[in-house]
């Protein structure tokens, strides 16, 4: 077991530096504006921003395609621009695919894909105004939400 | 010593070092929780295998497998989902004054709304300004009786209703969202075509 878990370490590591290294320069591309908000910090949180590393603060702003990171001692919970809740415990990591919150528009889209770790939601108005653009995924499945708030744990690969 | 001790010794002893017994598939825990409000909603879990729906709270339901369908629903207690998720449940942040939902019924086939109901727009009026709310979500519903295109119709009037009241009330129409849903999202959820007064509404959510 720890054997395994000290290989999977190393080898999530050496991905990262990986990753740092061939797209150090592509930072900055996105524009578009903030979707979400870091609220609590707990222990060791990052977001993970096109291969940066940016540690979680309290009033950090997300934007789509960031992922949540969070060490052996660390949680984190946001805020979205929706007033969906989300939160991490330790050892998780969880992507943002898509937000979308454009009432004006009618335009409403969330796509969360749970990696591993555990998390805790509760749905905003995207969920209130249209349910069927909630997107939740885990590495086995997709839960539809309806309004409401549960708790997800993953153990992934 | 017996050589079947030593056996038994080197046994556990590999079984330390490779974790034979546990099983390493993946495996997902959906718990369903209690909303801030008491209420619970649903969760659909869908893997490729099927789906299992989950409307109690504190019920779980677990994936073993991505290819089979996902186990039934579960009680768990409440000192294990604690255990569990008690670092997740701690930062998730506080879900008061996220917004307030005022939900305003209807008399049957009609845009009249219930007496009742009447006497809460005084209290959408008092919550936007209490709030300085420029976010007004105004939408409409229906219950099942009736074909779609006509409930789509009934719904839309309905929230369009109440947006003119409140405009006539003072309520900037830049800051009013109407949508409506027709028989599709129903409060109390039924079969069709049975009269329910509680799915004849619009509900008004206040930032």
């Amino acid at each position: 077991m720890k054997h395994k878990n000290l290989i999977r370490l190393f080898l999530a590591l050496a991905t990262v530096f990986f990753l740092l290294s061939i797209s150090g320069e592509a930072i900055s591309a996105n524009k578009s504006s903030s979707i979400a908000t870091v609220q609590k910090v707990s222990g060791t949180a990052t977001v993970v921003r096109e291969g940066q590393t940016i540690p979680a603060k309290i009033g950090l702003e997300l934007y789509e395609n960031d992922s949540l990171l969070t060490g052996r001692d660390g949680s984190m919970g946001v805020v979205f621009n929706d007033e969906t809740l989300l939160s991490l415990g330790p050892e998780s990591l969880l992507v943002i695919d898509e937000f979308v919150f454009a009432p004006r528009q009618g335009k409403f889209s969330i796509a969360i894909r749970m990696v591993k770790g555990t998390v805790a939601y509760l749905s905003g108005l995207i969920t209130k105004l249209a349910p069927e653009s909630t997107h939740f995924q885990t590495p086995t499945s997709s839960i539809g939400i309806r309004g409401t708030k549960f708790v997800a744990k993953v153990e992934g690969e | 010593m017996s050589p079947w001790r030593n056996i038994l010794f080197l046994w556990i002893f590999l079984c330390l070092l490779s974790g034979c017994g546990a099983h390493r598939a993946k495996r997902d825990l959906i718990v369903l929780l209690p909303d801030p409000d008491g209420k619970a909603g649903a969760i659909t879990v869908t893997t490729g295998g099927g789906s299992q729906s989950l409307d109690k709270p504190g019920y779980a339901i677990v994936v073993e497998d991505p290819n089979q369908a996902p186990s039934t629903s579960q009680p768990m207690d409440q000192k294990e989902i604690t255990d569990v998720f008690g670092p997740a449940l701690s930062t998730l942040p506080d879900p008061a004054s996220r917004f307030i939902l005022i939900i305003l019924y209807f008399e049957r086939d009609t845009i009249k709304l219930t007496h009742e109901s009447k006497d809460l727009l005084a209290e959408i009026l008092r919550t936007v300004k209490r709030r300085q709310s420029h976010e007004v979500y105004v939408v409409g519903h229906t219950d099942l009786v009736g074909k779609e295109a006509y409930n789509n119709e009934l719904s839309q009037k309905r929230a369009n209703y109440v947006r003119d009241l409140l405009v006539s009330r003072g309520i900037k129409p830049n800051t009013l969202f109407v949508s409506y849903y027709g028989k599709a999202r129903p409060l109390v959820p039924t079969r069709d075509e049975v009269p329910e007064p509680r799915n004849r509404r619009v509900e008004v959510i206040v930032r």
